[in-house]
């Protein structure tokens, strides 16, 4: 790739050339081409094929589980079921980094006994083909004892109900209780109530779950398989019992994760089934596999009291949010602190209570999905804040501006928010952006909504997040990058390249980078939590930084001047004042080479570390920093049918620092896609715990024919943490979408539908109250 | 460990039962073949032609052909004429060619409007018209209109030719009186006259590659001030696509007004069995068939005086 040539014209030392430029990311010519190689690209000689057997039942005992038949099929390499399996337990915590031991919440790799979700594995085949292995499935015989199961979380709290988990249902429980409620309550003129619901969403990425592995000659077992996480190399080798450093997780570009792909999904199997047949396996779920194969975005109930003043400030806010976890914990207590922190939305609330509990149901099992429980929180506060600006009769936008939380002032959590908060700059300009009103034209009416949002980047800080990386210079100028980071679709992987191409002064295409093995490259954390540009972006800054120190000193000295007066772009070393003082890269890298001057460094970066937050009150901090803008839409709803027509959707969104704005427009336009089907189509239905939406034909993502053209606006403040002043932009993108969608159409209709997804046929009821408008 | 090498079987992942894949060159040998099998194999065979439902079937094991006779390659039976003031349309004519042919917007108004909404541009370029009736999906989205456009068939086998009209085409849920040995050659129906609208609307949950909740489809022809002919097809409320006859006599030699179009809706919903689904439930299905009913019949006369 060549670039243009303005790139290359001498620029002042505090201007950036790389960073910040929409340059054709380093993974476009291979996906556009179809050469790049996904997961499963990959095969190897000998290779056999793998399947998992699932209950068809949501809960349950199991009795009996015979293979024989499977075993005795020619052609079948082995087979496990739970009586195969030692004691060990599937991790399901979220993956650390520092060995420390958080949460007891492993399941069973395979069932041994008890069933508790629909889908849940109960015995694993690999054959050396997939149709025997098919067959293989097919000849398991096996005892199913129905079980009374659970399916509301509601209902899983009521003491008569089954127990899923523990002693009670409750997987985890947390509050926030900051200022006097009681006494911001006596203060309001108004107090409004209102009850939101959403649903269960599936990630539906491109490329379902895929992995391959094999044992090597130093008895390691290699996993080459589609993740978000390649630290779980860990988990695995605890739960098949070898030590940490005999299992090996090779990513290879993933073909989207949102979220799905950062628990285990296939790695256990692979590494139980190449261990024993010391056989390359592979195994490939299909669409309907991968939805019975990993956990799905929670469904939220959430109540929200919020005490106002006639002119509009808001006195208190009473929110309780009861989440339905599933089966099993996974991460369901993470992400309902996500929910608590995020609850009040970007609002400056004195006096906040805010309740939120997790609670397991024989519905399949919820975990991370982009916006991590932060996402459901905005869908209920946004519209919550459009339902109190109607009853008092106050513009919603000017209703929102008088209560925005401003840099300086406190967050739900009792501490104050340090970096730029531009809320009201991105929802005025996402606002203008919508243009001329479309017009009505009977019986379709139009109507308008924006969202803002607070939408954390980083990790959990007592998870006491970092991230390595390493820069090397070759001895003809070129630059290797090393970092374990797994690509997700967002360029991940470019956006480090553009960091290392603007620290050295080389252009993007001098640079390769190697990524996501967790035993050659180094470790640098989860692509999760919108932190891969935060965390590894930085990371590369340092060992980048300390590389580009040495060779300014080095080319000072050549040029006889200070390393303050020298910078490096263009592929050379110059005087900044005197740009015909110069030195070439090569040059100057054989220069350092001859003389032992090191050329590589190995950097490890540290987000900000502390301990949890204050169980009684939720005080402290949670997360690093957070991303603050906005998303505005316009809809057509025909008030007969109910359908809707996005006509118009714009986000705006402080990123901090756009590193590379094309990258940043990419999850702006994907974040309005998947935000307009969690309002609108997108629901995994279970019927007692059975999934009935088991196709992409009846689970309704939006096509290119329900999506507008989408805006993007890119606001810059350069005042987050992460390299160059960035904020970060992979979920926050989506978190305003869904309520602005929702706060449109019921802008056009009149009265608002309070559950996801928003379907036409919720639309004709909500038409039918007899308060609704005409 | 290697990459996959370009041009390697895929057989290894393929995740349909095995068939065996028959090309005839031309309808006659298509015929034969089909004929063969009726009295030889015992119906083991079908005919394959986009594939867009009978793979999708194979796959999730709901049918399990031991041959499928590809129509790949019978071009004499793809593409649309004008015969005899009747429009022909082939019996491997695709959704795409529908979109193509000349001047279809005047000769089948319903059906160029079906065939916009129709599944995605991947799927319009395989699926056939004929497909489409044959697998009889009771959400087909070309039945509506060829109902409202009063359609006949065209079955061909080697023993000879019969036309059955679509209305008799259907005898229950995903049955239909077609003969093993036989094959839809083609869909006629009379050109629509110039004093005549012709309406079809598909509401779903999504605007593209959605499976219909309800489709419905109007003709409409007037006369010296009155309806001399209307017909209203009603898709995915019942287990067959239909049309609502008592709603249809209402307005016959009457002028359209408000009340009338109303009562009209409403009887036709009286028409409907509709069923609960992951998609819409019945009571939303005969609401959608009662306002789309009452639109398109107004649209239509709105049209024509
Ligand atoms: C993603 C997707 C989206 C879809 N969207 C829509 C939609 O919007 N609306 C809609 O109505 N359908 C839709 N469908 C269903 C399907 O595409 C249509 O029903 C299509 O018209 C079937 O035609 P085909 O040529 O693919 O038929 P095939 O699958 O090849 O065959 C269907 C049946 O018809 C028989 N058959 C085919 N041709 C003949 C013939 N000439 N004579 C006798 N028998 C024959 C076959 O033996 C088989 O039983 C969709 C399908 C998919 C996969």
């Amino acid at each position: 790739m060549s670039e243009p040539a303005e790139y290359f014209r001498p620029l002042r030392p505090t201007e950036l050339r790389q960073v910040g430029r929409p340059l054709a990311r380093t993974d476009a010519p291979g996906k556009a081409t179809g050469s790049t190689r996904y997961g499963g690209d990959y095969t190897m000689p000998g290779m056999l094929h793998a399947k998992v057997l699932r209950s068809p039942l949501a809960s349950a005992r199991l009795r009996r589980i015979d293979v024989s038949k499977a075993r005795a099929l020619p052609g079948v390499a082995c087979t496990f079921t739970g009586a195969d399996l030692s004691d060990r337990l599937a991790p399901t915590d979220i993956p650390g980094q520092t060995g420390a031991k958080r949460l007891d919440t492993g399941q069973s790799i395979l069932v041994k006994e008890r069933v508790r979700y629909y889908g849940e594995p109960l015995a694993l085949v690999a054959a050396e083909t997939p149709a025997i292995a098919q067959k293989a499935l097919d000849l398991i015989e096996y005892d199913l004892d129905a079980l009374p199961g659970v399916y509301d979380p509601l209902e899983a709290l009521k003491p008569e109900s089954p127990i899923v988990q523990g002693s009670n249902n409750i997987v985890a429980q947390l509050k926030i209780r900051k200022g006097d409620l009681d006494q911001g309550f006596a203060e309001a003129d108004r107090v409004i109530e209102n009850s939101y619901r959403t649903q269960f969403v599936e990630h539906a990425f491109l490329e379902p779950e895929v992995g391959l592995a094999w044992v090597d000659e130093n008895d390691v077992i290699n996993i080459r398989v589609s993740t978000q996480v390649i630290e779980h190399f860990r988990s695995i080798a605890d739960a098949v019992g070898v030590p940490h450093n005999k299992v090996r997780i090779m990513g290879a570009m993933v073909g989207g994760g949102f979220g799905g792909k950062e628990d285990l999904t296939v790695e256990i199997y692979l590494a139980l089934l190449t261990r024993a047949t010391r056989r390359p396996v592979q195994l490939v779920y299909t669409r309907e596999e991968s939805f019975l194969g990993h956990g799905k975005r929670h469904p939220f109930v959430m109540t929200y009291r919020t005490g106002v003043t006639k002119d509009g400030a808001i006195t208190a806010l009473k929110v309780t949010i009861t989440a339905d976890a599933g089966a099993y914990v996974f991460l369901s207590p993470y992400v309902i602190l996500y929910a608590l922190v995020a609850a009040p939305g970007p609002y400056r609330i004195d006096n906040l209570h805010v309740d939120a509990t997790a609670v397991a149901t024989n519905n399949m099992y919820t975990s991370a999905f982009r916006g991590f429980g932060a996402a459901q929180a905005c869908v209920a506060y946004e519209a919550q804040m459009d339902e109190v600006a109607k009853a008092l009769d106050l513009e919603r936008m000017a209703f929102r501006r008088r209560n925005f939380l401003r840099t300086g002032d406190k967050l739900a959590t009792d501490v104050p928010i340090e970096s730029a908060v531009w809320t009201d700059e991105c929802m005025t300009k996402a606002w203008e952006a919508l243009g001329e009103r479309t017009p009505d034209s009977v019986p379709v009416k139009v109507g308008r909504g924006v969202a803002c949002y607070q939408q954390s980047y980083g990790r959990i800080m007592w998870l006491h997040d970092t991230s390595e990386a390493w820069v090397g210079i070759e001895v003809d100028g070129t630059v290797t990058v090393r970092s374990g980071v797994t690509d997700i679709g967002a360029g991940q992987i470019s956006a480090l390249g553009q960091i290392a191409a603007e620290l050295l002064g080389v252009s993007l295409s001098d640079v390769a980078i190697y990524h996501s093995d967790s035993s050659t490259t180094p470790l640098a954390g989860t692509t999760t939590a919108t932190r891969a540009l935060y965390m590894t972006g930085n990371a590369v800054r340092l060992a980048a930084s300390a590389v580009r120190e040495r060779l300014v000193a080095r080319s000072a000295k050549a040029l006889r001047a200070t390393p303050s007066q020298v910078d490096l772009a263009n592929s050379r070393a110059f005087v900044i004042d005197d740009p015909d003082r110069w030195i070439g890269f090569k040059q100057l890298v054989a220069l350092c080479a001859s003389e032992g001057i090191h050329r590589s460094e190995l950097a490890l970066f540290r987000a900000p570390f502390t301990d949890k937050i204050d169980p009684e009150t939720g005080r402290g901090r949670v997360h690093p920093d957070y991303t603050y803008g906005a998303h505005a839409v316009e809809v057509a709803v025909d008030t007969e049918t109910g359908e809707v027509t996005v006509l118009k959707s714009i986000g705006a969104h402080d990123v901090g620092r756009a590193i590379n704005p094309a990258a940043v427009a990419g999850q702006i336009e994907g974040g309005a896609a998947q935000g307009q089907g969690y309002a609108l189509s997108e629901e995994m239905c279970y019927q007692e715990g059975r999934l009935i939406t088991l196709s992409l034909s009846e689970y309704l993502i939006p096509t290119a024919m329900d999506v507008p053209q989408i805006e993007s606006i890119i606001l810059e403040s350069r005042s987050g943490l992460g390299p160059f002043g960035a904020k970060g932009i992979g979920e926050p993108a989506l978190i305003p979408v869904a309520p602005a969608i929702a706060n449109a159409v019921a802008d056009a209709i009149g009265v608002r539908v309070y559950d996801l997804p928003i379907t036409p046929e919720r639309i004709v009821m909500a038409l039918r109250q007899p308060d609704s408008m005409e | 460990m290697q990459p996959r090498r370009d041009g390697a079987p895929e057989t290894r992942k393929t995740m349909l039962a095995d068939f065996d894949l028959v090309i005839p060159a031309n309808l006659t040998q298509a015929l034969q073949i089909l004929s063969e099998d009726a009295t030889r194999n015992g119906h083991d065979a079908m005919p394959l032609a986009g594939g867009t439902n009978l793979l999708v079937d194979i796959r999730a094991r709901r049918a399990a052909p031991k041959r499928l006779i590809a129509l790949g390659k019978l071009d004499e039976l793809r593409g649309t004429t004008i015969d005899n003031g009747r429009v022909i349309v082939g019996g491997r004519t695709t959704l795409t060619d529908v979109l193509r042919a000349p001047r279809m917007a005047e000769h089948a108004p319903s059906l160029v409007q079906s065939a916009r909404v129709f599944g995605g541009q991947m799927v319009r370029n395989s699926a056939t018209v004929a497909g489409n009736l044959c697998y009889g999906s009771p959400a087909a989205d070309t039945v509506p209109p060829l109902l409202s456009l009063n359609a006949e068939l065209t079955l061909a086998s080697q023993a000879g030719r019969r036309v059955v009209p679509l209305n008799d085409f259907f005898l229950g849920y995903k049955q239909n009186v077609r003969r093993h040995d036989e094959l839809v050659t083609e869909i006629t129906w009379p050109l629509p006259p110039s004093n005549s609208a012709n309406l079809f609307y598909k509401l779903a949950r999504r605007k593209g590659d959605a499976i219909t909740v309800v489709g419905l489809a109007v003709t409409l022809v007037v006369e010296s001030g009155k309806c001399s002919c209307v017909r209203i097809a009603l898709g995915a409320v019942a287990p067959v696509i239909k049309r609502a006859l008592a709603a249809e006599a209402m307005l016959i030699d009457q002028a359209l007004t408000p009340t009338l179009i109303d009562a009209a809706a409403g009887q036709a919903v009286e028409a409907c069995e509709p069923i609960d689904d992951a998609r819409a439930s019945a009571e939303y299905r005969c609401h959608g068939v009662y306002v789309l009913t009452r639109r398109l019949l107004t649209q239509a006369w709105e049209r024509l005086s």
